[in-house]
């Protein structure tokens, strides 16, 4: 059990059908590079670079859509919405 | 041409099912819609139903689901600071027999998944007669002369309804387009991980048998929780306590690390491995988590329900009874406002009224003293002082073996008075929490009596008339 938690490797533990849009859009200029949304989201998949925020590109394979990253965001530089129905995380097990 | 509908309720989540089950019971042509391609799949808890929601909904006494284990113990373990985190206490209680209804004297929750349970809620919503449309992503609401009338799927498709339901979650389009809400801000929300492992049913039948929510406390450790199904065992957390803001301004500490960490506890994991647990999924979600009860939750042909409206209740965030409870309200309250033919903002007050009044209001009641109870005790030096007080005051009563047990027993009270400061501080802020109850039950008294004084003086006056008329 301990091995199975050194390795556990968040990635192959999610099942994703990736959304044939983007449904998180992020503003530059209202972002202040506060780095709440790094600290925040649950599969770390965001930087701040030059004091501005960045999303991986391939977002739309391993986002979780919890919408932490939105409601983090006091500048209001995150929009999020759902990607298309049947599109996105599934649960098996939840 | 949209299709018309009495109502439309956004989601099949458990808000949203028992409010198209209660609609269709009534008679309105309902309409449910949801985004996945079968209630559940997007729903992160894994999850426990409590004993009240057999109490409120009793068809659900037939329900039978293959992951349900009932629960009729709680298992809390206080642990050391990490990063020994060692097993100090371990508190093992079963129901108690003051609760005031036969259920909640017989077990706390049923654990279960909810995959399963939202699917069997959205079947008996079609069974009453609702229309159930999957893969349907609202994602905008149509309005008339300042009235929510209908709803708008991604694609442009519409459908007409004079009052329209967001059962939509946490992250409510129907809040959103409604102009109520346009986000939960960083405090009212917490964010919670979970790994959901598969695990031995013999395994678990032996080493938890109805033990099933064991939670993980103590100083410096966010609280972790252990619940178990009937194959598989779902452990979530540090979700509570930790509002996104006060995770961002106390710890900076990433909320899927955390919960790695803190599940190598010995104690965690040894029960793993007992059961032979193998994690299948990783799962994240956000859930509200007010202080106090909001209120604005309606406008002229729109309501909101379960964690659109933010009704978790404030301490563990339990929401799904929450979510049922809101949604029969406010599937009543359609049925009248429909058939008055009044979907104005005045005539949906009556949701917020009756919701405030009902047991998932009053659940409120001292919410914010609560929490500063809970916060106290999150405090680690008061959580780690309380913890090794207890420890001292039960060796010293029940389980020295090492020293004279008279010299043993009669260290009871300087160890009170050692933790006097410590006891004082929880008593200090226990108090506010007491007083605010208190209080609540004596302004319902007044308004009981009030009423009354308003329906003798209604008598006395129709009797004054009646005098009257006689002369
Ligand atoms: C990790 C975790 C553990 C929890 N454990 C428990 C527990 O043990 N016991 C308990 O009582 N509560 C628990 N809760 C809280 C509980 O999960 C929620 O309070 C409950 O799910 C609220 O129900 P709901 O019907 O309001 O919303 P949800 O269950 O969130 O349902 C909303 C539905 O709407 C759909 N939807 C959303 N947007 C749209 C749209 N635009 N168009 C169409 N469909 C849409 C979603 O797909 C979803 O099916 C837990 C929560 C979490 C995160
Ligand atoms: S939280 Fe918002 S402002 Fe802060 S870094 Fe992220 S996007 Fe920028
Ligand atoms: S929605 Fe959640 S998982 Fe997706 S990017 Fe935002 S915080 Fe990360």
């Amino acid at each position: 059990m301990s091995e199975e938690l050194d390795s556990f490797d968040r990635f192959s533990l999610i099942n994703i059908v990736p959304a044939s849009r983007d449904f998180i859009r992020i503003e530059g200029e209202k972002c202040a590079g506060c780095g709440a949304c790094v600290v925040i989201c649950p599969m770390d998949l965001w930087k701040v670079r030059e004091g501005h925020a960045r999303l991986v590109e391939d977002y739309r394979e391993k986002c979780m859509e919890c919408g932490s990253c939105f409601i983090t965001c006091e500048y209001g530089a995150i929009d999020f919405s759902y990607p298309p129905a049947g599109e996105g995380i599934i649960y098996k097990f939840a | 041409m949209a299709k018309g509908y009495d109502l439309i309720i956004v989601g099949a989540g458990p808000g949203g099912s028992v409010a198209a089950k209660t609609a269709a019971e009534s008679g309105l042509k309902t309409l449910l819609l949801e985004r996945s391609r079968v209630p559940g799949e997007k729903n992160v808890s894994g999850f426990g139903l409590t004993s009240k929601a057999y109490r409120d909904f009793p068809w659900l006494h037939q329900m039978e689901l293959p992951s349900m284990r009932v629960g009729r113990k709680c298992v809390a373990h206080i642990l050391s600071p990490p990063p020994e985190l060692a097993e100090r206490i371990c508190l093992y209680s079963g129901t108690s027999r003051r609760i005031s209804y036969q259920e909640g004297k017989e077990f706390f929750t049923v654990m279960m998944l909810r995959r399963e349970f939202d699917e069997y809620l959205a079947r008996q919503a079609v069974a009453a007669g609702a229309e159930l449309r999957t893969l349907s992503l609202v994602t905008g609401l149509v309005r008339e002369r300042g009235k929510v009338c209908g709803v708008r799927l991604e694609g442009g498709e519409e459908f007409r309804s004079p009052v329209v339901i967001g059962a939509d979650g946490v992250l409510s389009t129907v809040a959103r387009h409604s102009g109520l809400r346009e986000k939960w801000r960083p405090e009212e929300v917490v964010s919670v991980c979970c790994i959901d492992f598969s695990a031995s049913r013999e395994r678990l039948d032996c080493v938890i048998d109805d033990a099933t929510f064991h939670g993980f406390f103590g100083p410096g450790i966010g609280g972790n929780y252990f619940m178990c199904m009937a194959e598989g065992v779902h452990l979530g957390g540090p979700g509570v306590g930790n509002s996104l803001i006060s995770r961002l301004k106390r710890r900076r500490i990433k909320p899927a690390k955390e919960l790695l960490d803190t599940i190598k506890a010995p104690s965690t994991l040894n029960l793993l491995k007992a059961v032979d647990a193998v994690p299948r999924e990783w799962q994240a979600h956000l859930l509200p988590w007010l202080d106090r009860m909001p209120t604005n939750i309606f406008g002229a042909g729109v309501m909101l329900i379960g964690d659109a409206a933010g009704l978790p209740e404030p301490i563990w965030a339990e929401g799904v009874w929450q979510a049922m409870y809101s949604g029969r309200l406010a599937a009543e309250a359609a049925k009248e406002v429909i058939d008055e033919g009044d979907t104005s903002f005045s005539s949906m007050q009556r949701y917020l009224d009756r919701l405030e009044d009902s047991p998932v209001g009053r659940d409120f009641i001292g919410g914010v003293q609560m929490r500063n109870l809970f916060e106290l005790l999150g405090d680690p030096r008061v959580l780690g002082e309380l913890t090794e007080m207890m420890v001292d005051l039960f060796v010293a009563m029940f389980m020295n073996g090492q020293e004279v047990h008279a010299e043993a027993m009669s260290r009871l009270l300087p160890i009170l008075a050692e933790n006097l400061p410590a006891l004082l501080e929880v008593g200090r802020v226990y108090t506010p929490v007491l007083m605010e109850m208190y209080s609540q039950s004596l302004r319902d008294k007044l308004r009981l009596l009030k009423s009354v004084g308003a329906i003798l003086s209604g008598m006395t006056s129709d009797l004054d008339q009646v005098d009257g008329d006689g002369t």
